[in-house]
């Protein structure tokens, strides 16, 4: 069934949810040619949630299993989506931008002989051919390029589309394989989890930023709270200004000397706006600003703001945001 | 020195030059690493890669190869070098045989304009004969350095970018090289990871090329004791470069506002291409306000509607600063040269401040320390007496007759702006000879400052003007957060007198914090004003401080 | 050990990105180019794997423009024994097209590790250490932040979400690593005069038309004007329902 193949991926058993984003997005490129969307994944057993995929718009869900993708298999899994991309004669191939993407999309690429366009934001199809946008120059401009070979292999960064809902009715198999050739040279031997609540400022969906409006380290527990209120999904940034002063340490400083961010949601708190923090957070798709300033040049570049006192302000917004979050 | 009623005396505060840390015995513990060359030339500026170029073509004419190391603080060539510029070329037609077209230049001036400002007009004024241009090209200093660099680098000199010079090496009264910096101290000073130890380059002639205030220039004169008939006074200039909407078309000079009758400077704009202009204001450090802002003043002069007009709705690409010395003639070192040390360009004071030039001075200082050097080395004694040479090749050049000529004009603004223009008019007219006998001055810390009332505070918009904070980013400022602090604060530092290097320096590394000074120097650009009037500044790891383009 | 750095000349991270008439390409004028800052990390530890196994070479190789060999020297200068150019005037935007450039000059080399940065800071591609591992017939790793190696086995850890994977792989491998690997060293000032007598060979090199054309390079689109939502806590619960609805992180 050539169309267009959306690679999933799971993690202990459970679907990530880009696979539901890459598969959105094939959906999207195959409407356009009235193909239909094949969503694989790769796991040792089942995988829950495989077959809400349909609901973003896939035609057929199919889990190949096989105990050696009980982690990532680098080389095997390259090999059989390289084949099920050959045999189904897919022309469209979408894997997420993901850790385990980024190494494994070129590898698929590479076996089917043809280039990757990776980390791309936006895509469609235009005379027939599909037309990519990606951020380059660390997002200072958006490069926008066109396949001419097939299969067009593209890999999508997470957190940029929206998973469309699409009821359709998928197709839902899964196939114990055989793996002729071996698991591959490269063994993904062990994954240490991060310790509980240690999430990354560079890689959280949430970064609250805190700067000198705070007054004192210690209400720096103000943006802890907040944070905890969104179930593990935020971290705490700061400015360059409270980590000189030394109340927070250096790898939580976003700025262009510090982290460069870009999470789905920023939220800035007592922080006035200069250049050399906006340098490190200026590509987040949502911020939002709160500061007593209503001049602070901050509320330039956010999407929404709140002037008045973040004493006040936050501990609403803890309350507010854990009645979503729970 | 007593302090009277509420006036502040900035050298009552100073630190001393730590002599015991700028001046080394050879062979003196605390260098990982010892290299031996025939001449080390601190700075790759103007000055240092003309040396270089002169002395490596020589060498290489009389069949004797010379082992010649240029250093130079920045991460990269012309990344600290800051200038207008309106260049006088004549330095480059006697030192390269290009033509015109190939030489580093923008483009020659055409037209040029001055102007003396209120707050709200421009009175185009007629141009004074030391402001005669025409001839002269516009030039950006980082690129002519990038460019000298190059011409230097293909005739086998090493120049080793990244690598700031901390002391003189000395044996008896001679200089016998420089220790560089060690890099990867953390914020106590203590070795982090990333460590790399200092450096000794042990070298048989010295050439202090460090630019204005230079710190081992000072040191060495200070250490033999000599001395200018004036001391050494400066000023502070903050430049920006602007991509603009509207195109210029010629060169422009200011004077009056935004500065008082009793604060000497004006300010320029230059075309490095109609839509690409350069701009700053140039201020006397020696102003009586305590309060003065040279950066805010900067930001403010451009609302005004004569720049206004070229720079609404462009662009600022580039923000930087530096101090330029303004003694002149007798600010100038009785000697420049000693046992195994020349000084030039800048650090030597060579330059003249009614036409604003010291580039072409600076490149001819080092082509004459060249062929100094180069004769004693080649009689195998660089001595005081034989690299004595080049003081007189400076004293017989048009250098030191171009500041002589000149060198009352400066001068004669600290009795300020009225009296000030009436003897630099005479001047101008007899040649120097009228008013003929020198103006004594103090130099600038010793000035007493008082704060007038201050008016409303200055909110930048983003867009015209900026904060301090936003410009240090603008310069390519990217200094490591935990390097170790590297100015030294004197003493009786109060509120008082941290409110007034919060004023003096206008990359905002002095802040009032609560009822002390809080000091950011990773914001520092190096530009000296405050080793002038304050703090004393040192060097810290190679590749610190600014990255100008094309300043 | 024999070890190959693969390294890119690009434009510094504080590059102001503007666009020349074709509006395709950066424009180039008042750009500073530098060592690609994720290649440092890989040359870096290059000179450790060298040092530690007490002999061997380290090469680096380039593709890029003439002034490529300055960035290629700089390699030298922090002590890698010989560099190639392989030059041409405009890289490709194809990943695929760069790798087999780079392949063909690494197939004949016999190198036991070949070492990449995880990205180039402008196009942001992370393809070519895959590609060029998969054409080489090579184990791959990529973006390392840890490595051991004892004999011919390697242990490499790497970032993913929420953790770190373990991978073990055999020797002769391709590995491109990632910042916090190691610390580059500052380039001695012996090191600086010796790399210009170093070996550099440069070898013009052409490409086949790539099969990813670029369509155009602009600006990203100015972030819509921003409002404030109201003033004091009274306005949270307004900023948390636009939050949802309106730009739906929430």
């Amino acid at each position: 069934m050539s169309g267009v193949l959306a690679v999933l991926e799971q993690r202990d058993g459970g679907l990530r949810k880009v696979s539901f984003e890459v598969t959105s997005a094939a959906r999207r490129i195959a409407d356009v040619r009235t193909a239909p969307v094949e969503a694989l994944l790769l796991a040792s057993g089942a995988v829950s949630e495989a077959d809400q995929v349909g609901r973003f718009g896939a035609d057929r869900v199919v889990t190949l299993t096989h105990t050696a993708f009980a982690r990532y298999a680098p080389e095997a899994a390259a090999r059989v989506i390289a084949e099920c991309v050959k045999s189904e004669a897919h022309d469209v191939v979408i894997l997420p931008a993901s850790a385990m993407g980024k190494d494994l999309a070129p590898r698929v690429a590479a076996k089917l002989g043809v280039p990757l366009v990776a980390d791309v934001t936006d895509l469609a199809v235009e005379n027939g051919a599909v037309v990519a946008v990606r951020p380059v120059y660390a997002g200072k401009a958006l490069l926008k390029v066109k396949v001419t070979r097939k299969p067009a292999v593209l890999s999508l960064r997470p957190n940029v589309f929206t998973p469309l809902e699409q009821r359709r009715k998928a197709e839902v198999r899964t196939a114990a394989i055989e793996l002729p050739e071996g698991a591959g040279r490269v063994v993904v031997r062990e994954l240490k989890a991060a310790a509980a609540g240690a999430i990354d400022v560079a890689e959280a969906p949430v970064v609250i930023s805190g700067g000198r409006g705070l007054k004192e380290p210690a209400n720096f527990k103000l943006l802890e709270d907040l944070a905890r209120a969104f179930g593990g999904r935020a971290a705490v940034g700061a400015s360059r200004a409270v980590v000189d002063a030394g109340w927070r340490p250096h790898a939580d400083q976003v700025g262009q000397t510090g982290k460069t961010v870009s999470p789905p949601l920023y939220i800035a708190v007592g922080i006035s706006g200069a250049i050399q923090h906006l340098a490190g957070m200026r590509t987040s798709k949502v911020i939002v600003a709160i500061n007593k300033d209503k001049d602070a040049p901050i509320f330039k570049v956010a999407d929404y703001g709140i002037v008045g006192d973040l004493f006040e302000i936050l501990p609403r917004m803890t309350e507010e945001i854990k009645k979503i979050y729970g | 020195m007593a302090e009277g009623g509420s006036r502040l005396i900035p050298a009552a505060h100073q630190a001393p030059l730590p002599l015991d840390r700028l001046l080394v015995p050879v062979g003196a513990p605390g260098a990982g690493d010892r290299m031996d060359l025939d001449v080390v030339v601190v700075g790759a500026g103007p000055a240092g890669l003309s040396l270089a170029i002169e002395l490596a073509r020589l060498s290489k004419q009389a069949g004797r190869e010379l082992a010649i190391g240029v250093l130079e603080k920045a991460g990269a060539l012309g990344e600290h070098c800051l200038s207008g510029a309106v260049v006088n070329p004549r330095a480059f037609r006697d030192l390269f045989t290009e033509d015109e077209t190939a030489l580093p230049f923008r483009s020659p001036v055409t037209r040029e304009s001055v102007y003396l400002l209120t707050a709200g007009r421009a009175l185009r004024l007629p141009r004074p004969p030391s402001m005669r241009n025409r001839g002269n090209v516009i030039a950006s200093v980082c690129e002519i350095v990038r460019w000298l660099g190059a011409k230097a680098e293909n005739l086998g000199v090493n120049i080793f970018t990244g690598y700031p010079a901390q002391s003189l090496l000395v044996r008896d009264n001679t200089v016998a090289g420089v220790r560089t910096t060690p890099a990867g101290l953390d914020r106590d000073g203590k070795p982090g990871s990333g460590y790399t130890a200092s450096t000794d380059l042990v070298a048989r002639v010295t050439a202090l090329a460090e630019g204005s205030r230079g710190m081992l220039a000072r040191a060495w004169l200070e250490w033999q004791r000599i001395g200018s008939t004036n001391p050494q006074i400066y000023a502070l200039g903050v430049k920006e470069l602007w991509e603009t909407k509207r195109p210029l078309d010629r060169i422009v000079h200011t004077l009056g506002w935004p500065l008082s009758r009793d604060t000497f400077g004006g300010s320029f704009m230059y075309p490095l291409e109609p839509n690409l202009v350069a701009l700053g204001l140039v201020v006397g450090l020696d102003y009586p306000d305590a309060g003065l802002d040279i950066q805010v003043l900067f930001q403010r002069m451009k609302l005004h509607p004569l720049f206004r007009e070229y720079l609404e709705g462009g662009e600022m690409l580039e923000w930087g600063a530096k101090t330029i010395p303004e003694g002149g003639y007798y600010s100038v070192p009785a000697r420049r040269s000693g046992s195994g040390v020349v000084l030039l360009g800048d650090a030597a004071g060579f330059v003249d401040v009614p036409s604003l030039k010291g580039i072409h001075y600076a490149m001819q200082s080092g082509v004459f320390a060249a062929r100094a050097i180069f004769q004693a080395l080649g009689r195998d004694a660089a001595d005081a007496e034989r690299l004595a040479e080049y003081d007189r090749l400076v004293n017989s050049s048009f250098i030191m007759h171009d500041l002589h000529r000149t060198r009352n004009m400066r001068l004669a603004f600290k009795r300020g702006f009225v009296m000030g223009g009436v003897q630099a008019g005479l001047m101008t007219l007899t040649g120097g000879r009228v008013p003929g006998n020198r103006i004594t001055v103090e130099a600038d810390a010793a000035v007493p400052r008082a704060a007038k009332p201050s008016g409303e505070s200055f909110m930048p918009d983003g867009k015209l003007t900026f904060s301090k904070v936003d410009a240090v980013f603008k310069s390519g400022n990217a200094t490591r957060d935990t390097i170790p602090q590297h100015v030294v604060v004197g003493n009786a530092v109060d509120q008082r007198v941290a409110r007034f290097y919060s004023h003096v320096c206008p990359a905002g590394v002095y802040e009032v914090d609560g009822s002390g000074l809080r000091v950011n120097a990773p914001n520092c650009v190096d530009c000296k004003a405050t080793d002038v009037l304050g703090p004393t500044w040192l060097p810290r790891e190679g590749g610190s401080g600014p990255k100008y383009k094309r300043m | 050990m024999k070890v190959a750095v693969c390294i890119k000349r690009v434009p510094d991270t504080e590059t102001r990105v503007k666009v020349t008439s074709d509006g395709k390409t950066l424009d180039e004028s008042g750009v500073k180019f530098v060592i690609n800052p994720y290649d440092e990390f890989a040359v870096e530890e290059a000179l450790r794997r060298r040092e530690q196994a007490g002999a061997g070479e380290v090469v680096i190789l380039s593709l890029g423009p003439q002034a490529a060999q300055e960035t290629i020297r700089t390699a030298l200068a922090m002590g890698a024994d010989r560099g190639v150019l392989l030059q041409a005037d405009r890289i490709p935007f194809d990943g695929m097209t760069v790798a087999r450039a780079l392949a063909a000059e690494l197939a004949t080399g016999g190198y036991d590790l070949i070492l990449f940065g995880k990205l180039a800071i402008d196009d942001y591609n992370q393809q070519a250490p895959v590609i060029v591992a998969e054409l080489l017939g090579l184990p791959c790793v990529t973006a390392v932040t840890r490595l051991d190696i004892h004999g011919r086995n390697g242990v490499a850890e790497r970032e993913v979400e929420g953790g770190v994977e373990v991978v073990e792989f055999p020797l002769p491998a391709v590995l491109s690593v990632d910042k916090g690997l190691n610390e580059p060293r500052y380039p001695a000032l012996k090191g600086i005069m010796a790399a210009k007598k170093k070996p550099l060979e440069v070898k013009p090199v052409s490409f086949a038309v790539a099969d990813v054309e670029v369509l155009s390079l602009t600006p990203p689109p100015e972030r819509k004007q921003g409002r404030i939502v109201g003033e004091g806590p009274e306005a949270v619960a307004k900023l948390v329902q636009l939050l949802r609805e309106e730009a739906k992180v929430l």
